[in-house]
């Protein structure tokens, strides 16, 4: 795929910074998103400690081992890059952006390089060298497309993910992120959005007064309900958000019957870690584990959400009991399943509109979950059209890995990150596109919204909310006089 | 932190200019933040919005959800956005003086 790159008018508008200068100087780095002030001495020596003490702790010398010798720098990641593409700057061909990590490792931590670095005295860490880091890891959006171009096998993703650990360990973390998990781990109400529990009951019982009015049917979200088949864990943001998206997922629960329960000790998926700190990533999701336990839960259930679902499924067995951890399914794979079994009904004649899937990258790349959503929307709408390309091999929102919580790159995100996704919108000609992911409705809603783009973006479970048909036996009989009570028994 | 001044109103604000203290917040402050947003003249729909963002924030201690937002106060999102054109969720709670929000909002 193929885009013109962006103006220089363009890249004026996407690297604007709001950044006030005097920040930027007492914090002498120079990057877009905000960072919380941290110790700026001696910056190159602490950012080694810290990339050693990971080493140490973990398993990535053994990829980075592999990677210094693979890495042939062949330039086939360039032709996926949507950042590249967008900018057309080398400095964002991924394969540059990981040699910025590789040549800190291949001098600092293998034999070889600390020789060489000794005898010609050259190739220190320096803070320059951080400052580049600092701006290139956070242009990237994680989105992982790279890695399928790659001859070698390098993961991109990995060496990116590994930068921003080893940045977050000596402070440089975009603000947005840090203040979010510090609440989720540490704060009063133990989630990314601060949201409290009254809060949380009150939009909940919120909904079922709407969803009763709407759909004449009592569809209830349980609480703490102890020994449930799922405990639902969506991104938090969608108890502020997505009121639709969590409707849909009351109603399907409601038409099949199944148990369901949120957990009013823990209700929420996202987890940075998965951008920038491992040991964020095992914190959060041990919150998961240790809520599900409570409950006596026996699978846990993610909502719509990418990163949440990705970080779950794959990480809870890491941190949490191996082969013993709770299975881990998203809200799709469900509600898939269910309509397999003939448990849900949908009216094909109310959605009319030309509808496309956006697929999630935490959920499409490794091939997980592309074509249930795909089934089940084409089960009821009459007019549903593919953008090219799809699947594991989809193009990033522009807001992935973290960035779509920093609201200070905005025009970097809409202008830069999203282009390719902004063509591929509007060549769909879609007026409705389903981004089932909390972090990628934001991002393409205001993709849309600086782009001029008509279309609107909602969640799948938004779309099966208006389409869902009850059965009668659900249907509470409000209007029924008291004789024909009397005449029905 | 920084400070945001304007006219007579002189209040602490983070980078994203939001209040960090919500306790200073009155009338002249949220038409002095409501500037900042490209909100000129702050209408009486406005001050309903931001009243009631006030009382929900002043019970629960967060914004209330969007579509609960909508419907108590009767105004559709795109009524919403014309009034706050960052929207509800930055613009909005800017101006009545909550907290910035964090996570995916």
């Amino acid at each position: 795929m193929r885009t013109n790159p962006i103006t220089p008018e363009e890249r004026g508008k996407a690297f604007a910074t709001q950044r006030k200068p005097e920040v930027l100087k007492k914090q002498n780095l120079d990057v877009r998103y905000h960072i919380e002030d941290f110790e700026t001495n001696d910056r190159p020596g602490r950012f080694l400690e810290a990339f050693a003490a990971i080493l140490k702790h973990s398993n990535y010398k053994m990829a980075l081992d592999h990677f210094i010798r693979m890495s042939a720098k062949c330039g086939r990641c360039a032709t996926t890059c949507q950042v590249y593409q967008a900018t057309g700057d080398p400095k964002d061909i991924p394969c540059y952006r990981s040699e910025l990590l590789l040549s800190v490792y291949r001098r600092h931590f293998t034999l070889g390089g600390m020789l060489k670095g000794r005898l010609l005295g050259s190739g220190y860490l320096t803070d320059e060298k951080i400052q580049e880091m600092a701006e290139s890891f956070w242009n990237c959006t994680a989105c992982r497309r790279c890695t399928l171009e790659c001859p070698s096998g390098i993961d991109h993703a990995l060496i990116t993910h590994l930068g921003r650990y080893i940045l977050s360990e000596i402070g440089i973390a975009p603000r947005a992120l840090v203040v979010s998990t510090r609440e989720q781990l540490e704060g009063a109400t133990g989630n990314t959005s601060a949201i409290p529990v009254p809060a949380l009951i009150d939009t909940l019982e919120f909904l079922e007064e709407d969803m009763l009015e709407e759909k004449n049917v009592e569809i209830k979200f349980p609480m703490d309900v102890e020994n449930a088949d799922y405990v639902f864990i969506p991104a938090v943001s969608d108890y502020l958000m997505e009121a639709e998206t969590l409707m849909g997922i009351a109603a399907v629960f409601t038409a099949t019957g199944d148990s369901w329960t949120t957990g009013t000790g823990y209700f929420d998926g996202i987890n940075y870690g998965l951008f920038y700190s491992d040991r964020i990533l095992e914190r959060v999701v041990k919150k998961i584990d240790a809520e599900t336990k409570r409950l006596k839960g026996k699978n846990v259930l993610i909502g719509e959400c990418g990163h949440a679902s990705r970080s779950a499924k794959y990480y809870l067995p890491t941190y949490c009991g191996g082969k013993d951890a709770f299975p881990v399914i998203n809200i799709m794979e469900y509600t898939h399943k269910v309509w397999k079994e003939g448990k849900l009904k949908f009216d094909p004649n109310i959605v009319t509109e030309k509808v496309a899937y956006h697929d999630p990258c935490n959920i499409a790349r490794q091939k997980w979950i592309i074509d249930q959503p795909r089934e089940l929307l084409k089960a009821f709408c009459k007019n549903y059209v593919e953008m090219t390309p799809f699947g594991a091999d989809n193009i990033c929102c522009g807001g992935g890995g973290g960035t779509i919580s920093i609201d200070e790159i905005r025009p970097y995100r809409t202008t830069i990150g999203g282009k390719l996704k902004a063509d591929q919108i509007r060549r769909s000609g879609c007026n409705i596109l389903i981004a089932p992911c909390a972090n990628c409705k934001k991002q393409l809603r205001e993709l849309v919204e600086d782009q001029k783009i008509d279309c609107e973006v909602m969640g799948l479970h938004d779309l099966i909310y208006k389409a869902i048909i009850f059965d009668d036996s659900l249907i509470v009989k409000k209007d029924v006089q008291p004789e024909n009570i009397a005449e029905e028994k | 932190m920084a400070i945001f001044e304007q006219g007579d109103v002189k209040i602490d604000v983070d980078e994203d200019g939001f209040m960090e203290e919500p306790d200073q917040w009155n009338e002249k402050v949220a038409v002095a933040l409501a500037s900042t947003e490209g909100v000129d003249e702050l209408s009486e729909d406005h001050w309903k919005l931001i009243n009631y963002l006030r009382e929900y924030y002043a019970k629960f201690g967060i914004a209330p959800m969007i579509r609960k937002l909508c419907k108590e106060t009767g105004f559709p999102l795109k009524k919403v956005y014309e009034m706050f054109p960052s929207g509800p969720a930055k613009g909005a709670c800017k101006v009545a003086g909550l907290a910035k929000p964090t996570g995916c909002v």
